[in-house]
């Protein structure tokens, strides 16, 4: 009953919470880009962008293989979509609630209409 | 007699959830509907193979919210407890919020408001739901926290898919 896919699915909340990492979601969804192709437009330098792609390797959204002395960084979209579902089932936990809670409102309304004079 | 009423979640800062639905009622049916314990049991519907055993609330600052589920192999198999903090009546509530096992493990911890606003006997509803950091904010949205609702979907599947 304990739900406990949350501990992946929290390195890619987690890997999602920064801009730049965002960022370089952004860029690698046009393709594979290396390493320094990802740091010059985010303005950081070749280390700091570099951790910002270790996280999102450590969430699995991004695949790096080396050729030469290129480290070629490429997007996985899988755990996005699960990230994504996992969203949509909160929300639908509470729409199932909500529409649970427009039926009882009609009735409601349909009780208390005889004693009041709302059309 | 069905106005838009699509639901709006968002997580406008690093700790919080919103979400927005609106209700064809007055904002005092929607107000009782919430927190009257008979009427709450209605939408709080309890996971498969679960049953509620406790559901006290008392919307009053430093009134109590209790409740309590058991399943075939715990009583209880978890709990909810809370207390109101601010009350402005139909407008405003808000109460803290700490979920549990039936062994006391602590799932998650929250603080929740509910605002209402009615216009032309319609009542929007928002609730801001504070988490105590990011990573619980985080976890509660992909684990859905809340298991029971997370079963209820289940079972509401099962139900349409039969």
């Amino acid at each position: 009953m304990v739900v406990d896919r949350s501990p992946r699915l929290d390195l890619v909340f987690h890997a999602l919470a920064h801009p730049a990492r965002r960022a370089i979601i952004r860029q690698l969804s046009g393709g594979e880009r290396n390493l320094s192709e990802l740091a010059a437009p985010l303005k950081m330098t070749f280390p700091a962008a570099t951790k910002h792609v270790r996280v999102l390797e450590g969430a699995r959204l991004v695949r790096r293989r080396v050729v030469g002395r290129q480290h070629l960084c490429r997007l996985d979209a899988a755990p996005l979509k699960e990230a994504t579902s996992w969203t949509e089932q909160f929300r639908k936990n509470w729409e199932v609630r909500f529409e649970a809670l427009d039926s009882l409102l009609d009735e409601m309304k349909s009780e208390e209409q005889p004693r009041t004079r709302r059309p | 007699m069905n106005p838009t009423k699509e639901m709006q979640l968002s997580t406008p800062t690093d700790t919080t959830i919103v979400i927005t639905r609106s209700f064809d009622a007055p904002s005092r049916l929607v107000w009782a509907a919430m927190f009257t314990p008979d009427k709450m049991r209605r939408w709080m519907l309890p996971p498969p193979g679960f049953t509620i055993t406790t559901l006290e609330c008392d919307p009053r600052v430093g009134g109590g919210l209790e409740l309590a589920w058991k399943s075939e192999e715990a009583d209880p198999a978890m709990t909810l407890r809370g207390v109101f903090t601010e009350v402005v009546l139909h407008e405003r509530i808000v109460h803290t919020e700490t979920m549990a096992l039936g062994t006391g493990q602590v799932i998650g911890s929250l603080v929740e408001k509910h605002e209402f606003v009615e216009q032309g006997g319609v009542t929007t509803m928002r609730i801001t739901q504070t988490y105590a950091s990011k990573e619980a904010r985080d976890g509660a949205i992909a684990s859905g926290m809340d298991q029971g609702m997370e079963a209820c979907y289940k079972q509401l599947d099962t139900v349409l898919t039969q």
